[in-house]
């Protein structure tokens, strides 16, 4: 074979006054603006573009599209590039990608010598023994891996996506698809028309004929001309429920690839055929091509494919290609034709030969074997709305059988028709497809609550009266009397399908399991059928009844970053966050939030709180709004215990169990007002108990009158705690009396702070101390915190992070949900179990609490290792004596700045869980600590005196 | 007469490089991995479901009780189900003691297992990285290792430094939104060729004298003495099965289904406490090797390899809802790229080739139910989760020893049905969520 560039073509896509250089292998080449990578590099007279996976054999063009399995190439950093579609860019540094030391010669060809040991699968039946070599081996197979290079280094350049609602997509741009669109549009309805080539057209752009291109003008200008937004180089990868589709767009202009997300109402499948290649001995030869290969090398880029040819030809398709050769001055040597019995058997001869071998025997002297062998039907999209396409031993290909309504085929797809029956039934598809999407449109707007009044009644679903395509016969041709390859890009021949069936896989799932066939990246569009047909014929069964795989998405393979696009996962900062920014924070990440943890010493910052006041920020703790008549109801729903006579002005801690019985999350509750109440949560669970609510309001008790707003960041919360915060307190506040007696512990005031009108605050803390909870709106949360700061400073305020409060916490046993306890731990396991109050009517869990009432279950409790001065991990363990037996275990520890000494919670056995119970915990390090169980939660303030005050 | 024939026929070649090259050299083809067979009447046992619980468990009962006479039934092909559809880790770094010491031994069958079946089912101990992306999650590793210490299980937790040295693909820089604070590494955990482990069972299986029977859907279990109706339900026993191939009578009916488990089960009147929700899976084209380990993310919902062919498989956690569906969403797709990205930023350009989903029954506490039922002579071995693949061996050998003694074995007496009526759960959530 010795391809060539050849004289202008009427037909051509090529730019010749726009000359592009590039590399290949490190060697200077040029081709065309217009030209894909692999037509440049045919015209250069390349011929070798891959080796083969398993053999490296070598491989050339086979069909000079996008589906070529041969012409997979690296270009810079973008690994396994179709060169048959990529289009040409001037300085591409193009490289092969599996061969070594360079493509002509390759080492591992010498496999092809072993092929007769090398049968699919034969990597299962050896390498066993022995065992430890097996790693060794593994790395042996691992360097057969096919495919390019990944450079870690590659930057996750700009992806963006879209979102659209068209009435209707067609997907596939050939004649019968442009009809279609025209049709729909022309029909009202709004439509996209998405073409997987980079100009539209189908099998027009490649025919010479002066009535294809007159077809072809036509069409483009009236396209034009419409209101069709056309989509070129792009793709439908996926049809999902109700036409929901992915589309990926390979040629914005600033996009390395685009998602487009389209919810069509109808979607046209109008993708036309894929042509199969032929089974015999030799098809894998360089100088082997499908008719189509060679009616695009010559009519799109004016590439001679060879010198002299042997045309199998079986179909009009090849019988054009005939013509296309002798036009460009290829020399015929032979047309065998299929249709009249005609066959080839093999092919023979050197590097740039190849002789074809006829049925007689008879080898013909040649340098180009173009094959018209059938055609594939690519039903995927049909499949992925859930469509079994059929089999028409006849017409031997597959066609649709009963897609959903909202999903319609046209072209080659849908059946045979010269071009002006296929342009008909493309335009009576587009009229259906638009006045079906104009039902749905109206279904969608006259259904939707609050949707504008709709004109009319909803129109009928108009009834499929498209006259259908006929089915020319076609011989059934995929295997000669010789065996060759099925799958190229996997290096499985015929012999491999058959021998596979023979030793039991002989169904197609197992026969692809096991040899690997279409599994390789055109995911089957080549292989499919004629691996069915390999099996069929070894099973003695008709291709009907062995069917065909499901066809999964994507149709075709979109990149990591298209789907991935920008991630939309915010860091979150409180309004407060610029002070701790300027004051020396060390910032830890809680979820999506960022927050204090400390401010460089906090030991210290635990002991000004214990002995002064501190300022926390804890904006991130849950709070939900909620108002109505019914929201004790609901409190007394979700939490364990009792809500329904919480006074306006009080406050209540509650702890919520999942129906499980599993503690789910923790927090208090302040009645604002007659029908007004404030949630908080835990932070890590602001998110879950939101859903948590509007779950059980919105499927369980739709009847309850209660609003919820979630008001995470509406407000800034900052936690003033300590002895003197009351003093504090009382030099901002304004209209609210700060007393003891007028403002106790668990109490909510309005109030306004530092001139902030509209905020509030509690009577709590998780420190111990006294304690002020304010909740300003957010937009104020760093005037009011400086103004705090500012206030205080004489009496010694300092800002305190996670850390401290985690300490102080620690030293006054409040568990942490999600630390303290785990997925199993049920209510009465906190030390809580009094709160849990079983004689309400209901409330979430309650079964399960009622089970577990009178049950031992592990118990989180307080523990202080004998040795004060050794802080047990996180995650000690807690061990029966010398024995590995488990009976628990440390969740959190710290050593007390306060006590002086180490403190832990654990959760252990029902019988540890006795104050003054001795136990084992087992250090990472391997040591055995003696530690003691206390009686109360609290290391430090059991009585709570502190926090009272 | 086939199957008396078959139980009695000659064993046939073991496979080697020896025998590879015989026949290579002389032309010859290899024998059936397993045989076509009619299908009997009766049988000692019925195992529903072809996959590697189901050929494992009728592998064990031949070959540990002599327990030949026994039947697999598939409604579609051998590993049609999860088998087929996992992402094909295996590891024990569990979080409870009860797991861990079932997991390992799994993993040790699953070392021996090329030997044992002489099939080679190419397991990878490539080792295993359980990423932390948050202090909480870092406690919980650190949970996870001091457990799997405790059980003999090699597992450490790991920093951003010695992460970077196993795994170099990895983003390890503190850039990230979520970046890389630890990890649970657990050396021995690695990948296995899933549809070989189906294979080399039913193979094994069938030199013992078993069948296999494929496209043969149980459409009743008939029982009889139980309090519910047709005999059904506690207090009965099994007397067989029906299926679109006819009745066949058995006194042992195991339930070793996934997806249909709950269904299943309901067919002999015993109620599962199991939701099956879709679990979604992908893999793109080849590249050249790049990521040496197994590495997941609990945060991030996403567990990730890549196969000997080059291909990065990718898995998630179990959608949310309860589905029958094994189409896949395009959402998911991009959920899962975009977290992968987060990970290694440098594979955006790979390209996602397939799509798929299975089907998982998940329990109440994450973890499986195997064993006894209030029906007499059926048993279940279901609930596996997004889990089953990694426990087929030691869960076949364990149900096999149930089935043949009428006794629950030790290692298995914490996965009992009657555990969610007693309350002791075996809480796994932590480990198997997201835990592959």
């Amino acid at each position: 074979m010795t391809m060539s560039r050849q004289g202008v073509q009427p037909t051509e896509v090529i730019d010749r006054a726009a000359k592009l250089r590039f590399r290949w292998n490190g060697k200077r080449f040029s081709g065309f603006e217009g030209d894909t990578i692999a037509s440049a590099l045919a015209a250069a007279g390349e011929q070798i573009f891959s080796r083969s996976m398993k053999y490296h054999r070598p491989r050339g063009i086979l069909t000079a599209d996008y589906w070529d399995p041969n012409l997979m190439v690296q270009v810079g950093d973008d690994p396994n590039v179709r060169a048959g579609h990529r289009l040409l860019e001037s300085g591409m540094d193009v490289r092969s990608q599996n061969a070594w030391p360079s493509l002509n010669r390759d080492i591992k060809a010498a496999n092809s010598l072993l092929g007769r040991f090398l049968t699919a699968g034969f990597y299962y039946k050896t390498f066993m023994r022995p065992q430890w070599l097996w790693p060794t081996y593994e790395r042996v197979l691992a360097t057969f891996a096919p495919g390019g290079k990944i450079d870690l280094d590659t930057p996750h350049a700009y992806h963006d996506k879209r979102y659209t609602h068209p009435d209707v997509v067609v997907a596939g741009a050939g004649p019968a698809g442009i009809e279609a669109a025209l049709a729909a549009s022309s029909a009202g309805a709004s439509v996209m028309l998405v073409s997987h080539e980079h100009s539209v057209g189908g099998h027009l752009r490649y025919s010479s004929a002066a009535a294809d291109q007159a077809a072809l003008a036509e069409l483009r200008t009236a396209l034009d001309a419409s209101d069709v937004e056309v989509l070129t180089d792009s793709t439908v990868t996926g049809r999902y429920e109700d036409n929901w589709l992915g589309i990926v767009q390979r040629n914005h202009p600033i996009a390395v690839e685009r998602l487009i997300k389209a919810r069509a109402k109808t979607l046209v499948a109008a993708p036309g055929l894929i042509e199969r290649p032929y089974v015999f001995e030799g098809n894998d030869r360089p100088g082997v091509i499908t008719s189509g290969a060679a009616r695009r090398l010559v009519n799109l880029w004016g590439v001679k494919p060879g010198e002299r040819a042997v045309v199998f030809s079986a179909n009009a398709e090849g019988d054009a290609a005939v013509a296309d050769l002798e036009r460009v001055g290829t020399e015929i040597a032979a047309v065998i034709d299929g249709r009249t019995g005609g066959s080839i058997s093999s092919t023979r001869g050197s590097s740039r030969a190849v002789d074809a071998v006829v049925a007689d025997g008879a080898s013909i002297g040649a340098d180009l074997l173009v094959v018209a062998a059938g055609w594939t039907a690519p039903t995927s999209l049909l499949n992925m709305a859930g469509d079994r396409p059929v089999y028409d031993p006849a017409a031997a290909r597959f066609f649709p059988s009963d897609p959903p309504s909202n999903v319609l085929a046209t072209g080659g797809l849908a059946g045979d028709a010269g071009l002006d029956g296929l342009r008909q039934h493309g335009a009576a598809t587009g009229r259906l497809a638009a006045a079906r999407a104009a039902a749905v449109r109206h279904r969608l707007q006259s259904r939707t609550a609050r949707a504008l009044p709709v004109d009319g009644d909803e129109p009928a679903w108009a009834p499929d009266e498209r006259a259908p395509l006929g089915r020319d016969p076609h011989p059934e041709l995929y295997r000669a009397d010789t065996h060759g390859m099925v799958d190229m890009s996997e290096d499985i021949s015929s012999k491999d399908l058959v021998a596979a069936a023979h030793e039991g896989y002989d169904s197609v799932e197992l026969a692809k399991r096991y040899t690997t066939a279409t599994m390789g990246p055109s995911q089957g569009k080549l292989e499919t059928v004629n691996t069915v047909a390999a099996i069929a014929e070894a099973r003695g069964e008709t291709i009907s009844q062995v069917g065909t795989t499901v066809w999964r998405p994507p149709y075709a393979p979109l990149t990591l970053g298209a789907l991935a696009g920008r991630m939309f996962e915010p860091v979150r900062v409180s309004s407060i966050h610029p002070w701790h920014e300027a004051n020396n924070v060390s910032i830890i990440q809680a979820g999506q939030w960022l927050r204090p943890d400390h401010y460089g010493d906090p030991a210290a910052e635990v002991r000004n709180v214990r002995e002064n006041v501190g300022l926390i920020d804890v904006t991130p703790l849950g709070k939900l709004d909620l108002r109505g008549p019914d929201v004790p109801k609901l409190l007394s729903l979700l939490y364990v215990n009792k809500w329904m006579k919480l006074g306006v002005g009080r406050v209540r801690y509650g702890m919520m169990c999942a129906e499980d019985g599993v503690v789910l999350d923790d927090g208090v509750t302040g009645r604002l007002g007659e029908d007004h109440y404030m949630m908080s949560t835990t932070s890590s669970g602001a998110g879950g108990v939101w859903e948590w609510v509007e779950n059980w309001l919105q499927t369980e008790r739709p009847d309850w009158q209660v609003h919820v707003t979630p008001v995470t960041t509406a407000y800034a919360s900052i936690n003033v705690a300590g002895p003197k915060s009351r003093e504090l307190m009382s030099g901002v506040c304004e209209g609210v009396d700060l007393d003891a007696e007028a403002f106790p512990y668990m109490t909510v005031r309005e109030a306004t702070v530092a001139g902030v009108a509209g905020c509030f605050m509690w009577r709590i803390g998780f420190t111990g101390e006294l304690s002020f909870e304010l909740h300003v709106p957010a937009g104020h949360g760093l005037h009011v915190w400086e103004a705090l700061m500012e206030a205080g400073s004489d009496l010694g305020v300092g800002p305190f992070g996670l850390e401290g409060q985690r300490v102080m916490r620690l030293e006054k046993g409040h568990f942490i949900v999600g630390q303290d306890t785990d997925g199993l731990t049920l209510g009465p396991s906190t030390g809580l179990g009094s709160l849990i109050k079983l004689d309400k009517d209901d409330f979430a869990g309650k079964p399960e609490l009622a089970w577990a009432a009178d049950r031992s279950l592990p118990m989180v409790v307080a523990i202080q290792p004998d040795d004060p001065d050794v802080v047990p991990e996180e995650a000690a363990q807690i061990v029966r004596g010398d024995t590995n037996e488990i009976l628990g275990r440390i969740t959190s520890s710290r050593y007390s700045p306060t006590l002086n000494r180490s403190i832990c919670l654990g959760q252990v056995e029902a019988d540890l869980a006795a104050g003054g119970t001795k136990v084992t915990v087992l250090l990472e390090s391997g040591e055995r600590i003696g530690a003691t169980v206390i009686d109360h939660h609290a290391h430090f303030d059991p009585a709570g005196e502190r926090l009272r005050g | 007469m086939a199957g008396l024939a078959g139980r009695l026929r000659k064993r046939p070649p073991k496979y080697s490089a020896a025998a590879l090259a015989w026949k290579g050299l002389r032309g010859q083809s290899w024998p059936r991995v397993w045989r076509d067979c009619d299908l009997q009447r009766s049988y000692d046992a019925v195992v529903i479901g072809g996959g590697v619980h189901g050929l494992a468990t009728a592998y064990y009962l031949a070959r540990n009780h002599g327990m030949t006479n026994v039947a697999v039934l598939d409604k579609a092909y051998l590993g049609s189900g999860g088998s087929g559809r996992n992402t094909a880790i295996v590891r024990s770094n569990y979080l409870t003691p009860e797991g861990v010491a079932f997991y390992d031994r799994s993993v040790h069958l699953y070392e021996q297992m090329a030997v044992e079946l002489n099939i080679n089912v190419m397991f990878s101990q490539r080792g295993h990285l359980t990423l932390a992306h948050s202090d909480a999650s870092l406690r919980t590793m650190h949970w996870r290792a001091e457990v799997n210490k405790l059980g003999g299980v090699n597992s450490s937790v790991i920093g951003p430094d010695e992460i970077k040295k196993e795994c170099p693909s990895l983003d390890t820089s503190d850039h990230p939104r979520y970046p890389i604070q630890g990890a649970l590494y657990h050396p021995p955990g690695g990948v296995v060729r899933h549809d070989a482990v189906v294979w080399g069972y039913a193979r094994a299986a069938d030199h013992m004298g078993v069948e296999m029977h494929q496209k043969t859907e149980v459409t009743d279990i008939l029982c009889e003495g139980g309090d519910g109706p047709d005999g059904k339900g506690a207090g009965g026993r099994v007397t067989g099965v029906r299926t679109n191939r006819g009745d066949i009578s058995t006194p042992i009916v195991i339930n070793c289904t996934a997806g249909w488990a709950s269904l299943i089960s309901t067919m002999a009147g015993v109620r599962l406490p199991i939701t099956t929700h879709p679990l979604q899976a992908a893999v793109t084209e080849p590249v050249k090797m790049f990521l040496p380990t197994v590495v997941v993310s609990g945060s991030l919902h996403v567990y990730v390899s890549q196969t000997d062919r080059g291909e990065l498989v990718f898995g998630a956690s179990v959608d949310p809802y309860a589905n029958y569906s094994v189409r896949g969403s395009l959402e998911f797709t991009e959920g899962l790229a975009g977290h992968v990205l987060e990970l290694m930023p440098g594979v955006s350009r790979m390209r996602i080739l397939r799509q798929w989903s299975g089907l998982c029954d998940m329990t109440p506490d994450y973890s499986p139910v195997m064993g006894f039922t209030p029906v007499d002579g059926f048993l279940v071995d279901v609930g596996w989760g997004t889990y089953g693949f990694k426990a087929a061996p030691v869960s076949g050998e364990q149900m096999a020893e149930a089935a043949a003694t009428g006794r629950t074995p030790k290692l298995i007496e914490a996965f009992a049905l009657s555990r969610f009526d007693n309350g002791e759960l075996v809480g796994e959530k932590g480990a198997a969520s997201v835990g592959h």
